[in-house]
């Protein structure tokens, strides 16, 4: 199993490599990079014990992959895939294939390491391969928005590095269980760099620009696997250190609420599902322990909106309202808002019962508010008309079955969820959204300032939040 | 020139993990038959060779960025850019 685990971080790089010297074989082997990092999740899922490796003395690099990992690792193979499949019969370069798997490998490596040197890198190669997609298209507007998140993600990452030698200097290693001895200030360098590379709070707040504005591929692969990559370091460090879970739980209910109050008053479909990501983030770090299938079930469905959001007659939802939608396109459109807002038979319902069920009592009634909002959220999808309309294009429905199939199967995981009670709850809440939504928010035409959204304000929310977690790290740490 | 400020930023960094790494000792740690000195750690600067090496790559990626957006609209001015730019 370790030499498993070793060749299957380091494979995707190698396709990647290959794919560039075999431009023929592009999407083949890119895929064949997925197929085998979904056939390693399910391994995981097997495994009994967590598996842990080390390499040289306790500076080398850890890995450690249990059933949390394989959750994540799961979702990054089926979003992957589907990616690669909506692809398929485009004329897409082998550029953005080896873009894509190199993606795919790096968002790997930060699911599996345990150290933080090694997070360092692989969030870097995330960062620099997603740019490159971003920019793909090589239009202004794309390059403007593709320099702004690796700026933005680089200073972050800068802040990260001096929290990591604290750490070092406190400990004589890397890994995340020294964060425990570290000072409070290495605490709050190497969270104000996690958080703003996972799109966590209003430093997350890069996120909504970044991907309404891509490609629709690349939005999906975005929003679906990428920002994980930043919030699964803190839902392990929350597991390995108890200390700091209760910062990660403020956090996780915080961005749940503050995504949600955005995309209410927001009118661009792309947009909604942007911010709509940051909370459901949040729903994520608001119970770590059972964050993976949190996550698995938001990748699927978020990345399966982004990819008809994208085949969509228009982006404006007011223009939507006029325009009918071509019946099967609306019907994924439905199924995957429906997941999101917790309608039982898809794998969000399980999810949010799951998490639901192990959240701290002072959670719970912020987030049954955040649930009602994201039923309004996606009340703002599910109520557009249909009917004849324009056809998506070819490779989506490829894309979609994988998807949505999963969205169905991986129910199966949590199937205790299905009590009267727990069928009851979501159907009053859902019910209750939509007489909200049809009452008081279809006619709602406020939209809150985005001037937080500016290029100079990203950065110095940066410092706010550095200096905020340092003394929430001061208060956790010391008493 | 914001991209050249991050770069101070990042030299800042790599300053602070040489400064960590000199902490208990100057010397290289050369495995020799000398007598015993204080040696520099070498963990911290084997470790910021690969951050140099990732910082050096994203700068000139951005330049060239940079280069193109300049060449499309002759301005450096991020602001001006941010506001062609942002729907």
């Amino acid at each position: 199993m370790n030499n498993i685990t070793v060749a299957w971080a380091a494979l995707p790089f190698f396709l990647g490599f290959a794919i560039y010297l075999i431009p023929k074989l592009d999407r083949y082997l890119a895929l064949l990079g997925t197929i085998i990092s979904f056939a390693y999740a399910l391994r995981l899922f097997i495994e009994e014990s967590p598996l842990t490796l080390q390499f040289l003395d306790n500076f080398g690099v850890t890995l450690m992959v249990d059933r949390l990992s394989a959750f994540f690792i799961l979702t990054n193979a089926l979003v992957t895939a589907a990616v690669i499949l909506y692809c398929w019969r485009s004329d897409k370069s082998a550029f953005f294939y080896t873009q894509a798997i190199i993606v795919h490998g790096s968002v790997n490596a930060a699911f599996a390491c345990t150290d933080f040197i090694s997070l360092y890198v692989a969030l870097e190669v995330s960062g620099i391969a997603a740019f490159l997609l971003i920019a793909y298209p090589r239009s202004d507007r794309s390059i403007w928005v593709a320099l702004r998140y690796l700026f933005v993600s680089n200073t972050a990452m800068l802040f990260y590095l001096v929290g990591a030698v604290l750490v070092y200097q406190a400990n004589y290693s890397f890994a995340y269980d020294g964060l425990r001895d570290a000072p409070p200030e290495a605490l709050a360098l190497i969270f104000v760099g996690l958080l703003v590379k996972g799109g966590v709070f209003i430093s997350g707040l890069w996120l909504p620009l970044t991907h309404s504005e891509s490609e629709t591929p690349v939005s999906a692969l975005l929003s679906g696997v990428v920002v994980k990559a930043g919030v699964y370091p803190l839902v392990r460090c929350a597991l390995i250190v108890e200390e700091v879970d209760p910062i990660v739980r403020i956090f996780g209910v915080a961005t749940a609420f503050l995504g949600v109050i955005y995309a209410i008053f927001e009118n661009d479909t792309k947009r909604v599902l942007a911010l709509s990501t940051i909370s459901q983030l949040g729903w994520i770090l608001a119970a770590p322990q059972q964050g993976g299938y949190y996550a698995l079930a938001h990748g699927l469905a978020k990345s399966a909106l982004f990819l008809t959001a994208g085949n969509l007659p228009s982006r404006s939802l007011k223009e939507l309202q006029n325009k009918p939608i071509n019946t099967p396109t609306w019907v994924v459109l439905v199924v995957g808002s429906l997941s999101i807002s917790g309608f039982p038979l898809l794998t969000g319902f399980g999810a949010k019962a799951l998490t639901m069920k192990n959240i701290l009592p002072w959670q719970v009634i912020a987030m049954n508010i955040a649930v009602v909002g994201t039923v309004i959220v996606y009340a703002k999808f599910i109520f557009l008309p249909r009917g004849e309309g324009k056809k998506p294009k070819p490779g989506f429905w490829a894309a979609i079955i994988l998807l949505i199939g999963w969205l169905l199967t991986a129910n199966a995981v949590y199937y205790e969820a299905y009590t009267v009670e727990g069928i009851a709850k979501a159907f009053i809440t859902l019910a209750g959204g939509w007489l909200l939504y049809w009452l008081i928010f279809r006619r709602a035409a406020g939209k809150l300032p985005s001037f937080l959204e500016e290029f100079d304000h990203l950065i110095g929310v940066m410092s706010v939040i550095s200096v905020l977690l340092f003394w929430m790290a001061f208060l956790c740490l010391d008493i | 020139m914001k991209i050249v400020a991050m770069d101070v930023m990042s030299t800042g960094v790599i300053a602070y993990y040489v400064a960590v790494a000199s902490r208990n000792g100057l010397f290289t740690p050369i495995f020799i038959n000398a007598e015993k000195r204080s040696y520099a750690d070498p963990v911290p600067q084997a470790v910021i060779l690969t951050a140099i090496v990732i910082g050096f790559s994203i700068q000139a990626l951005m330049l060239v960025g940079v280069m193109k957006l300049a060449r499309d609209n002759p301005t450096l001015e991020s602001n001006e850019i941010q506001k062609n730019n942002t729907p």
